[in-house]
Parts: C-alpha cells; sequence; structure tokens
C-alpha cells in the first residue's frame, strides 16, 4: 500500500535541493545500464548508492526495501535464467542445468536492479514529495504537473478510507466476501461502482475551486516556498546532465561495451 | 515546442526505441537494456509534458480524481486476489471522457506515482500507460464507446499493444522476471522452447495483457454508463466528437 | 456591485428551471444572507453570481448578471475571478491538493496571481491569525477536521482580497465559536467596502450580522428585506426555512409578547420587547 518513504532529516543530502538528488538518482541509473560490466554497477551500489544512503540515515531502511521489492524478482531471475539460458549448460544435472551466461546474465540484471531502485529510494527517503515538485517547477515543468501529483497523492488516502467505509457498510448488509475468481470479481463491483461514482462526481466542485483560486490565469506565478540552492549544486548537476549525456552516447556508439 | 509537437516527438522517440530494438537485436546484455530505458523514459516525458500542455481546467481536476481511482481500485483488486490488475480503469475513463491527451497524461503519472508512494520499480512502464490512455481517448473517438461489446473488443486490442509495448522493459530492463511467479515462469518456459528473452516476453504479455485489458475496458464502460447524462457531457471532447450513445444511461441526480 | 435582471437558468441536459426571474441589485459592501430550503438553488445562485454558471457548467441563462461592472456572460473567467472569490459547500473539495501545508494551500491562489512573495507571505500570516488557524499554518490541509478545513477553505479565498466574496454554508461543520469568528471576520470585510453574499442556516447569528436578507425558495427570490422583516414572517416556517429561537420563543409567549410589536430576531430585540410585555 502506499507507504510514506520520506522521514524528515537534517543530513547533506536532506538538505540538497530535490533536484540535484533527482539528478544524482538518474545519472546512477542510466550509467548502471550503460555497460555490461560487472563490475559498474556493483561499483555504484557499494560506493555511491550505500555511503550515501549512511550518510542520510536510511541505510537500514534502504536495504529492506530492496529486499521487498527486489529479493523475490531476483531470486527468481536466477532460478530461471540460469536453467533457461540457451547455451551450453555449466553443470549438467539430468534435465536441467545450470548455465554460465545465464548466471552472468541473471547477476548483471539483479545488479542493475539493484542501482534503479536504490537510487529512487534514496531520493524518495530524503525528499519530501511535494518539496520535489516545487523545486521542479522553480526549474521549469509545469504548474499543472506539479498540481496533478500532489493533488492525486493527497486524495488517495481519502478514497481509500471510503472504499473501506463503504466495504464494511456492505459487510454488514450481509455481503459475504466470495470466494472464487468470478465471485471475487462479482464482490468488487457494488463497491467500485458506488465508490467511482461518488469520485467522479466531486470533479465539477473541484474544478470551481481551483478556478476560483486562479488556477486558470495567465499571469506569470511566483512562489511562496523557496527552496535553497548553491553554485556548488548547480555545477554538480551540469556535470551530472553531461555524464547522463555521455554515457549514452558512448554506450549507443559501441565506445562503451 | 507546441504541446502537439512534443507528444509527437515522444511517440516518434517510442517507436524508434521499438523498432530499433526489434530490428537490431542488441541483446539484452549489451545497449539494448539502456536504449529501452532511456528511449521509454525520454518519451514519456515528452508525451507527458506535451498532453499536459493541452489540458483544460476541467481535464486536469478530473485526472487526479481518475488517478485515485486507479490507484485505490488496483489496490483492492490486489487485496481481493483476483489474478487481475484492473489499475488502469481511471485511465481509460479519463482517456474517453477527455480525450488522448487526458488519457496520456493519467497514465504516465499514475506510474510516476505509484513510484512516489508505493514501488518505484514500476516507473519504467510509464509508456505503457500512456498508451492506454491514448487508446481509450482514439477508440472514444471512434465510437467504440457507445456499445459494450465494441468497448470490450477495443480493451483486447488495446491488451495486445500495451504486450507489445512493455516487452522491451520486461525483458531488458527486468531479464523476463516479475514478482508474479507464474508470469515468470511462462516467460522461462517459453525461452525454454527456444524463442529469444524478448520473444518470449511479448508471448507472455500477450497471455495476459488483452484479457486484463478486456475487463477493464468493460468495467470502464459500465463505469460510464451509469454516470448522469449530464457529467458525461460536461467534457468538451466528449460532446465533439459524440463519444457516448444519446439516450443511454441515467438522468438527473 | 451585483446586479441581477430577470435571471433565469436550466442546467444542461435537465428539463427543469432551477432560478427563475430573478432581479435584485447589491450595492459595495453589503452584507446580504441567503436562506432557503434544500434544494430552492442557494448554490446555483452563488455560482451565477461568481461567474461558473455558465463558464464552468454551461447550461442556458436567460436574463442579465452584471458584476463589479461587468457583464459576467462576456468577460472570461480568469479575469472575473480576480475580483470574485467563491466558497463552495464541501471543504474537501476546496482543498487545492497542490499544497502540502496550510500556509501553502494559502498561498495558492495568490501564487497563481502572481503576487511578489513578500506580500503573498504577510497577507497569509494576517488571514492564519484572523482565523485562528496560526497552529496549523504547517499541517497537511488533509489531515484537518472538516471544521478546521472549512476555516482553511474561507482563508483561501480571504486572502486573495477579492471585492465580492461568496459563500456558500460557510460554516456547516464549525462549533458555535468558530462560526462566530466566521461571521466576525466577514462582518469585518463588509467594513472595508467588500460585497459578501452569506448562504447560511444560522438565522440567528445571520440575523445579527446581515444588512439584507434574500429567501430563495423553489428557485424563486420570494422575499427581500432586512433581517427583522424577512426572518420574522410567518411564510418562513411554512417554506422549510425555520426560525430564530427569539422568533418562535415570542409566537410562543403569545399574549405575553406586546400586542403591536414586530416580532423579534436578535437577542437584544427579544430582551426588549419582553421586558416591555413584563408586567
Ligand atoms: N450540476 C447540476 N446539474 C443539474 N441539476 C442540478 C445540478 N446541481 C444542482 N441541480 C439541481 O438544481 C436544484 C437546486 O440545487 P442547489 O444545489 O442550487 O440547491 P441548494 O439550495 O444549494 O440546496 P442545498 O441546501 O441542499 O445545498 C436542485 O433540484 C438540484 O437537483
Ligand atoms: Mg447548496
Amino acid at each position: 500500500m502506499t507507504q510514506d518513504f520520506y522521514r524528515p532529516g537534517t543530513s547533506l543530502i536532506h538538505r540538497w535541493n530535490p533536484v540535484t538528488t533527482l539528478s544524482l538518482s538518474l545519472t546512477l541509473v542510466v550509467t548502471a545500464f550503460a555497460s555490461q560490466a560487472l563490475w559498474l554497477p556493483a561499483a555504484l551500489l557499494v560506493f555511491v548508492v550505500f555511503p550515501a544512503a549512511l550518510v542520510s540515515g536510511v541505510f537500514r531502511r534502504l536495504l529492506a526495501w530492496l529486499a521487498r521489492f527486489l529479493l523475490p524478482v531476483i531470486l527468481l531471475l536466477f532460478v530461471i535464467q540460469g536453467l533457461y539460458h540457451q547455451d551450453g549448460p555449466l553443470l549438467d544435472l539430468g534435465p536441467v542445468g545450470v548455465h554460465l551466461d545465464g548466471v552472468l546474465f541473471a547477476t548483471r540484471t539483479a545488479l542493475r536492479l539493484l542501482v534503479l531502485t536504490g537510487a529512487f529510494l534514496l531520493l524518495l527517503f530524503t525528499t519530501h514529495p511535494g518539496e520535489l515538485m516545487t523545486a521542479l517547477v522553480a526549474h521549469g515543468m509545469p504548474p499543472k504537473i506539479s498540481y496533478l501529483v500532489s493533488a492525486t497523492m493527497q486524495i488517495v488516502p481519502a478514497f481509500r478510507q471510503r472504499a473501506h467505509s463503504i466495504l464494511d457498510a456492505q459487510r454488514a448488509r450481509g455481503l459475504r466476501t466470495a470466494a472464487g475468481p468470478i465471485g471475487r470479481v462479482r464482490a468488487l463491483v457494488p463497491l467500485v461502482g458506488p465508490l467511482v461514482l461518488g469520485a467522479l462526481s466531486e470533479v465539477d466542485e473541484r474544478a470551481v475551486a481551483m478556478e476560483a483560486r486562479a488556477f486558470g490565469a495567465t499571469t506569470r506565478r511566483t512562489s511562496y516556498t523557496v527552496i535553497a540552492d548553491s553554485a556548488a549544486q548547480r555545477v554538480s548537476r551540469w556535470s551530472m546532465l553531461v555524464i547522463t549525456i555521455a554515457v549514452i552516447v558512448l554506450s549507443a556508439t559501441g565506445v562503451i561495451r | 515546442m507546441r504541446p502537439a509537437a512534443k507528444i509527437a516527438a515522444g511517440t516518434v522517440v517510442v517507436l524508434a526505441t521499438y523498432v530499433y530494438l526489434v530490428l537490431e537485436r542488441p541483446g539484452a546484455s549489451g545497449t539494448g537494456a539502456l536504449v529501452a530505458l532511456a528511449g521509454y523514459l525520454l518519451g514519456s516525458v515528452l508525451i507527458g509534458l506535451g498532453a499536459v500542455d493541452r489540458l483544460s481546467t476541467s481535464s486536469v481536476t478530473l485526472i487526479p480524481v481518475a488517478m485515485a481511482i486507479n490507484i485505490v481500485v488496483g489496490q483492492l483488486a490486489l487485496a481481493t486476489g483476483i489474478p487481475l490488475y484492473l489499475d488502469s480503469i481511471g485511465i481509460v475513463i479519463a482517456g474517453v471522457l477527455a480525450g488522448p491527451a487526458a488519457g496520456a497524461a493519467t497514465g504516465v503519472l499514475t506510474c510516476v506515482i505509484w513510484g512516489l508512494t508505493a514501488n518505484p520499480t514500476i516507473m519504467p512502464f510509464a509508456v505503457t500507460a500512456a498508451e492506454i490512455g491514448v487508446a481509450a481517448g482514439l477508440i472514444g473517438m471512434l465510437g467504440g464507446f457507445r456499445k459494450p461489446w465494441w468497448a470490450a473488443l477495443a480493451g483486447l486490442l488495446t491488451g495486445v499493444v500495451s504486450a507489445l509495448v512493455s516487452a522491451p522493459i520486461s525483458a531488458f530492463v527486468y531479464g523476463g522476471v516479475t514478482t508474479s511467479a507464474g508470469t515468470t515462469a511462462i516467460t522461462g518456459a517459453f525461452q525454454a522452447y527456444g524463442a529469444s528473452l524478448f520473444a518470449a516476453t511479448t508471448l507472455q504479455g500477450l497471455l495476459s495483457d488483452p484479457l486484463d485489458k478486456t475487463v477493464t475496458f468493460t468495467v470502464a464502460f459500465v463505469i460510464l454508463l451509469a454516470l448522469p447524462a449530464r457529467f458525461r457531457q460536461r467534457f468538451a471532447f466528449a460532446r465533439r466528437y459524440r463519444v457516448f450513445a444519446t439516450g443511454v444511461g441515467s438522468e438527473g441526480r | 456591485m451585483i446586479r441581477l435582471e430577470s435571471l433565469s437558468y436550466r442546467y444542461a441536459e435537465t428539463p427543469t428551471t432551477v432560478l427563475r426571474q430573478i432581479s435584485l441589485t447589491i450595492p459595495k459592501g453589503q452584507l446580504v444572507g441567503v436562506v432557503g430550503p434544500s434544494g430552492a438553488g442557494k448554490t446555483t445562485l452563488a455560482q451565477v453570481m461568481s461567474g461558473f454558471i455558465p463558464h464552468v457548467f454551461g447550461g442556458e441563462v436567460t436574463g442579465a448578471v452584471t458584476v463589479a461592472g461587468r457583464s459576467v456572460r462576456n468577460t472570461p473567467l480568469p479575469l472575473l475571478v480576480s475580483d470574485i472569490g467563491l466558497v463552495s459547500q464541501n471543504p474537501f473539495n476546496q482543498l487545492s491538493g497542490a499544497k502540502f501545508s496550510v500556509a501553502e494551500e494559502l498561498a495558492f491562489g495568490l501564487e497563481n496571481l502572481g503576487v511578489p512573495r513578500g506580500e503573498m507571505v504577510s497577507r497569509v500570516d494576517e488571514t492564519l491569525r484572523r482565523l485562528r488557524i496560526a497552529h496549523l499554518a504547517e499541517r497537511s490541509p488533509y489531515q484537518l477536521s472538516g471544521g478546521q478545513q472549512q476555516l482553511v477553505a474561507i482563508g483561501s479565498m480571504m486572502v486573495m482580497r477579492p471585492g465580492v466574496l461568496v459563500l456558500d454554508e460557510p460554516t456547516s461543520q464549525l462549533d458555535p465559536a468558530g462560526s462566530g469568528l466566521v461571521f466576525d471576520a466577514l462582518g469585518e470585510l463588509r467594513e472595508r467596502g467588500v460585497t459578501v453574499v452569506l448562504i447560511e442556516h444560522k438565522l440567528e447569528q445571520l440575523a445579527e450580522v446581515a444588512d439584507r436578507i434574500l429567501a430563495l425558495v423553489d428557485g424563486e427570490l420570494r422575499m427581500d428585506g432586512p433581517p427583522s422583516t424577512v426572518l420574522a414572517a410567518d411564510e418562513l416556517a411554512d417554506w422549510g426555512i425555520g426560525r430564530t429561537r427569539f422568533t418562535a420563543a415570542a409566537v410562543a409567549a403569545a399574549t405575553h409578547w406586546p400586542c403591536g410589536r414586530p416580532l423579534p430576531v436578535t437577542l437584544a430585540e427579544a430582551a426588549a420587547g419582553f421586558a416591555e410585555g413584563a408586567p
């Protein structure tokens, strides 16, 4: 279910401009996927992601969530790719065999997924989503996108609560929680119907409220919240952008393998 | 860039990525993963930016509600343990009521929000969600939401496209593995019969996506039918293309 | 400041006319209460006065609406809303969702208008203090009680300083202290020349602050006059609007209420009347 990944903190990374952290995450992900070498994603994990998590005090949570998201995936990856890969087996076990290629492939994919997920968890653990949106708007993202993301995040809990109260009401009226897939789909209908219709019927009122707050105005917007930034961070963001583009180009042209 | 140009550029980037992956067969170990990830990421950002630019305030306020529906209904489906995702009903509703751009924006941002709040590993699939929203809008434009069986058929076709679009991500980024042991085993089985990883994830997708999207489109059709006519007609897109059969559905409140 | 000339309105896709032939003029700086039973068309009237009908809702409008010297029909909505505020019925839907703290939520409209940051900060602070919600400034608007959300919704309009402020049952979820606060704040706005239209069921408090009361029944403007006449009228009970406790007490007192004296609608009027009637 929905997590509140973010916890307030005072570490260096917590104090970074959210766009800096986002740039770091994206650079890490792109670099991890750029080369076939196993050491590259492993090094990014050990020398960047983990130390950053330690510095910001989220290391244990990072490990816990990585395990939760990726442990089953990685196990399956080794089973499937280790056993099914096409070239000759490394180990012949009768009907199945372990293939070197498959194991290498599984390891590489697992390491890349760890960087992908770890980099984003690092961002989410240290950055308030509202501040991320405000900072992105300050960097030119359309305010509409910020509104869409923030508003959804805030109305989901309310909708979930409504879903639960509809569910309770129906249980109280004696609607059984049915067995079997078809029965369960049927049981969803009286729940989803009122929930969705109720939600959609509020759209008009929300539109009026937004217009009343001049959301449709074409004037140049100002910002109430000021998000700290620094020259050093600006330089580092530009360098990360250059690195990212360079990595993509070098990899696509086959310079990096 | 104009909004339409952004959407077009994004679509071209996504298609070019797909064509490159199909034709060049770079393999999951080499550049395939990076190309799939970067191409789809850039494509969905461009589509999302262009789509949002085009939206009126009333479409803009529809979208958070549509996204909340995706998330809450998707979680309910998960909690009840049925073998369907049903996490794109809101995308279809937004696309049908407010047009392909609204559908695309709903799709991309739903993935972003899932990523921000529940599970960051889902974000690379944003393009698939955008595709569903665009398809729903186009189908509404063509009158596919006037009759239930057309809606169901449209869902089936959309599911086929979804399977094709998401296959490179499943193959090159996730190595053919998902959190579900069932679908992963199917992918593995296809590979054991000699299919490439990309082909295997495509085939696996073709087994599950069309069914899920058929159900999703049918459920969305039923919900839209139950809406008061005045609500459906509130959206300029739905009025202009006469998305709904007239005289159907409940009147008043 | 607000002028309706034989205004009628029908929502799109519906057969019934919800507002019929309404004509009225509200001068600048007047605080007008609107009373009426459920379904009378009060919310619809509020949306007409603030321009959301026809700009957002469509439907069929006949007659003319002029607000702040502008024809509502011919003025684009962004221009209209820069001078007209609407606080709508349900505070949950009134929250923008764009912001994660009450202070930022209050500032949202000002950001959209492009108000410079310094002024924004001082206006937000003033509003927080005026509505006594300064202690909530850093809280998430979604984690507040209904009444607190209602105060935030009112504040988010007040902070924009519109010349006309229309409020649709703004105190429905507030306790007496909270409602008192809102009524006082609205009274102050009137003193500053703001035109206030207040749809309200709390007749006693309305009687204290309003300059004028409109009674809306079945989409028709049935009565229009000072609180002491409109709220004391016999018909109000028949229309399902009810009456103040003071009026009810005087009616119940029957012969003890001085003969010929108008029925009271405020505590002061009731006290004076009963004092006179006492032996
Ligand atoms: N969007 C709409 N489309 C069609 N009819 C509507 C719409 N909104 C309200 N109505 C109808 O218009 C009439 C007046 O409604 P309105 O909401 O203005 O009444 P109200 O006096 O505000 O009632 P309440 O005290 O319950 O808020 C009602 O019969 C209602 O059913
Ligand atoms: Mg009302």
